[in-house]
């Protein structure tokens, strides 16, 4: 992992194994599958859910500042604690988490490499306890939004100026074959295609099949070599609603040091359904 | 009242998050595949492919008229695990009328939708479309 740009944002499962009864760390469990941490966690881990957590309910939105300081106050966080994030398919959701968390500028935050499935594939633990911390008194401080996040006007302004769009989606999604990812039909577009000049590199090429990412060497051929970024570009990724984009956020990022790359969370099931939005297909 | 009607008040009389611990405990009741299935799941027949995660489902009507579920989901995937459960314990030896009476809709009759959230309902309702379109099969 020491090849990587920012590699003391990765951390192995032994890491999460020695500190997760660390009182200064907390460890964050997210997972697709609602259910999944009541079936066994990580000793001491805190269940965050993607969507009952983190997103507003009426609005499409994240939650709001307040809901943000009121979920982290419950679930005994504070600022200064280091969170370690952790779940399932390849930490998708965990990359989401992170990236939520960033939007409202928690400054210490860690991933485990690998996420539940390395962990379970290393036989270590689980268990159904469910440690509940102190509640805290949490305070946003800076919001991270226009550092991290783009919007629908955005992405049409970085058409405009031809800066670099990475779509992590599959081959099939991206040609516009597909109208929804394999097996998600409920996230469905009118159209299908991709947004103008947008590059395609799935998600999934960047990560390895025991759920840990690929060598830097490896990210970079694929991300520079194949797809023409550059560590000075200003990237924003975006999938389908923003949570396979979380992981290449967090591989562009972290392991390969980009300084401006967006998650462009709206992704394709706002652009492929709004009226006159460009679209490409092939 | 049918079993199924009688699963579909429990959930009904449980609020939030009591709705998602009957669900887990559906999950962890599942019966085990019968051995005589396990070869055929290892050569990757009877899968449901609209499901992300491995479902496995053989829908058998006996010469009884007898509706028979048997089904493999893994523990790593325990909403879909719980669905399947439900459907095991509502249909499993009951008729081929039953099963088709069971509404299409049945994730938003459990409660589950506000829980689960539409991006996540993904394949459940095909597992239902899978098991009436195979008693409609061999009836």
């Amino acid at each position: 992992m020491s090849e990587y740009i920012h590699p003391e944002v990765l951390v192995d499962t032994q890491w999460v194994a020695d500190h997760s009864g660390d009182e200064n760390v907390r460890v964050v469990e997210s997972n697709e599958d609602i259910l999944l941490y009541s079936t066994g966690h990580v000793a001491n881990a805190i269940k965050i859910d993607w969507q009952n957590d983190l997103q507003d309910s009426v609005l499409r939105d994240y939650v709001g500042k307040e809901n943000f300081e009121k979920l982290l106050s419950r679930k005994g966080i504070s600022p200064e604690h280091t969170v370690v994030f952790y779940g399932d398919k390849s930490n998708w959701w965990a990359c989401y988490a992170f990236w939520a968390f960033k939007l409202f500028g928690h400054k210490n935050c860690l991933l485990m490499n690998g996420g539940r499935q390395k962990w379970l594939a290393q036989g270590r633990p689980l268990t159904k306890d469910v440690r509940e911390f102190p509640s805290t008194d949490y305070k946003v401080g800076e919001m991270n939004e226009e550092k991290i996040r783009a919007f629908r006007d955005d992405v049409f302004r970085h058409i405009d100026a031809k800066k670099p769009l990475i779509d992590v989606r599959s081959t099939g999604e991206y040609t516009g074959e597909l109208l929804h990812m394999p097996d998600y039909p409920q996230e469905g577009a009118l159209r299908g295609g991709h947004i103008p000049g947008a590059k395609s590199v799935p998600w999934s090429q960047a990560a390895r099949e025991d759920g840990t990412f690929k060598s830097w060497a490896d990210l970079k051929e694929l991300y520079e070599g194949n797809a023409g970024l550059s560590s000075s570009d200003d990237v924003v990724a975006y999938c389908r609603i923003g949570e396979r984009s979380s992981h290449t956020w967090f591989v562009l990022t972290y392991l390969l040091g980009y300084e401006s790359v967006r998650n462009y969370d709206g992704s394709w099931t706002e652009w492929g359904n709004l009226v006159r939005a460009p679209i490409e297909k092939s | 009242m049918s079993k199924l009607d009688g699963i579909i008040a429990e959930f009904q009389e449980a609020q939030g998050e009591e709705r998602l611990e009957i669900l887990l405990e559906f999950a962890e009741s599942l019966p085990p595949l019968p051995e005589e299935y396990i070869p055929q799941k290892e050569a990757g027949l009877n899968r449901i492919h609209e499901c992300q995660s491995p479902v496995f489902m053989w829908i058998i009507v006996s010469s009884e008229k007898k509706v028979k579920i048997y089904a493999d989901v893994p523990m790593e995937a325990p909403t879909v695990r719980g669905f399947v459960s439900i459907l095991v314990e509502a249909f499993h030896e009951s008729s081929q009328e039953e099963v088709l009476a069971c509404p299409n809709d049945l994730i938003h009759k459990l409660g589950l939708v506000s829980l689960l959230g539409m991006m996540r309902l993904s394949g459940l309702t095909s597992i239902i479309r899978r098991l009436k379109q195979s008693v409609i099969e061999k009836s």
